[in-house]
């Protein structure tokens, strides 16, 4: 499946696709099976990324299809298949969850995380993962950045050195606090508030 | 009161005041270096349970913590108050990161043997001549009578450290990265601590019930070989040298990064160098208190990385070197 065929995927079920390409894309994924099961894939794999239990308009979507295909068995397929899988660590394949306490992957988690709310989950509605699928978190410009701060924390760490406090940066790391100084002068913070002065304090000790 | 019992009390409350005024004048005059070792021996083996708070960019965010250490396994657990509630279960070196509003736990291997605290290499050997340590005072932090000690860098290319050190344990009570300009940039401070000998089971298993979690384990760390690069650095800030010099293996990459570690001993910065054709990022950033600089140079992408003011990865980057 590719990029073009994911983006009209993930417009549709944001009800952003337009109408005739959105017939379009229905008439695709009516014709072939294995579409249809990728697109169930992805649409999971995004799901699990952003911790939703559900796809926002994914019942939509497999509605339409039932609706042209007049078949009940694509709720099966939708259905995938989901707790016949061992639960535990599983590993996924693609997925960057690099060093330190797989920030990688709580990035990835946390950058989608700004998705809209999806609807109550309903049996009916839940899409699975295959063991076999694997994701690849999207590209973004800063993510080699990322991975240079992940990896330095770990190296110092590795040497002895790695406090509450860069473990928990790097933790919390997130896409938003990975300022471009380049234009800007740094920020004390972003309430506007400076931070207390220990040397003022330390000047009162003869 | 009769007069003995009055001249009891206040011969108690003498003798009471001469011990504290005594360990006030040990505490300040035992070495910087004494205190520093105490506190490395203290993260090491003390247990404890504890509220901390931490301070950073202006944001305040509480955190429950508990440590143990039985037959040289140590076992953490912390949980941030706000946001996520992400909660860190430690075990040995293994690590779960459990995110209660992603359903998920993430779960990775630490091979260090740092602990929450682990703030400082204790050896003065590897400190360095870049500092001053000094005593400061006495002052009490969650309280508990503790000693404040400085560390501040005769140069600009790196951060400043104030600890306050319990006086009975050695255990850092609060800590405080300083920046050039005399200001706090980020600290942890406990709110309140307690020292136990043993600490119970449950304080340190996770409070959340991840049965219906979605677990996730990431791949090793991949270091490919320690090698003798082709790049130098002459011009480095006074203090720092090489430590380490690998070739690793990151995500998305089909070739190795040559990755550098540069130390003054207590301040770190990372070089990485890669194809300039295969990478874009950001020539200047920053995450809390660390910084990035990137430059091209001979067709390769130089990026320094640390926890060091931005002056210090920009100088280091600029003057690496292809031999």
């Amino acid at each position: 499946m590719n990029d073009a065929i994911k983006m009209q995927i993930s417009a549709f079920v944001d009800g952003e696709l337009p109408q005739n390409e959105a017939e379009l894309l229905l008439r695709r994924l009516c014709q072939d099976r294995d579409l249809r099961q990728q697109a169930a894939e992805y649409l999971a794999m995004g799901r699990v990324m952003r911790g939703e239990r559900t796809v926002a308009g994914m019942s939509m979507l497999r509605e339409r299809i039932s609706a042209v295909l007049d078949d009940k068995s694509l709720q099966v397929e939708f259905e995938a298949v989901k707790a016949d899988r061992p639960r535990y660590l599983r590993p996924i394949a693609g997925i960057a969850i690099a060093a330190t306490v797989a920030i990688a992957a709580l990035l990835g988690l946390q950058r989608m995380s700004d998705m809209p709310d999806v609807d109550p989950l309903s049996a009916s509605e839940t899409v699975a993962v295959t063991a076999e699928g694997s994701y690849t978190v999207p590209e973004q410009d800063d993510d080699q950045l990322r991975d240079y701060f992940l990896r330095h924390s770990a190296t110092s760490a590795y040497f002895g050195v790695n406090s509450i406090n860069a473990r928990l940066v790097t933790l919390q790391l997130r896409e938003d606090v990975v300022v471009d100084t380049e234009s800007a002068a740094l920020q004390p913070d972003e309430n506007g508030d400076k931070p207390d002065s220990t040397d003022a304090a330390e000047a009162q000790t003869p | 009161m009769s007069l003995r019992r009055h001249l009891t009390v206040t011969t108690c409350v003498a003798i009471a005041g001469l011990i504290a005024s005594d360990r006030v004048v040990i505490a300040q005059e035992a070495a910087p270096h004494d205190w520093l070792n105490r506190m490395a021996s203290a993260v090491q083996s003390t247990n404890y349970e504890g509220t901390v708070i931490r301070l950073q960019n202006g944001k305040v965010e509480a955190l429950k913590v508990a440590h143990a250490v039985s037959d040289g396994v140590v076992r953490e657990k912390v949980i941030i108050q706000e946001g996520n509630g992400l909660e860190i279960i430690r075990h040995g070196n293994e690590v779960h990161c459990i995110l209660p509003d992603k359903q998920s736990v993430l779960v990775e291997e630490w091979d260090d043997q740092s602990t929450l605290f682990s703030t400082l290499p204790s050896s003065d050997v590897r400190f360095g001549s870049e500092y001053d340590v000094s005593v400061v005072r006495e002052e009490r932090v969650a309280g508990r009578k503790a000693v404040l000690l400085a560390i501040r860098p005769h140069d600009g290319y790196r951060y400043g450290h104030r600890i306050w050190l319990d006086i009975e344990t050695g255990f850092p009570l609060q800590t405080k990265l300083i920046g050039d300009d005399g200001e706090a940039i980020e600290q942890i401070k406990f709110a309140d601590i307690t020292f136990d000998q043993e600490i119970l089971a449950s304080a340190l298993a996770s409070s959340i019930n991840t049965d219906n979690f979605r677990w996730f384990t990431q791949p090793r760390r991949s270091i490919v070989a320690a090698v003798d690069s082709r790049w130098s650095n002459d011009n480095l800030p006074a203090g720092f040298r090489l430590v380490s010099n690998t070739e690793e293996e990151l995500p998305d990459r089909d070739m190795p990064v040559t990755h550098i570690l540069f130390s003054d001993g207590l301040a770190n910065v990372s070089v990485f160098i890669e194809p300039a054709d295969l990478i874009d990022i950001s020539r200047r950033s920053r995450v809390g208190s660390s910084h990035s600089y990137s430059i091209e140079t001979g067709g390769f992408q130089v990026t320094a990385v640390g926890e060091v003011p931005a002056a210090t990865v920009e100088q280091i980057a600029s003057s690496m070197q292809y031999k």
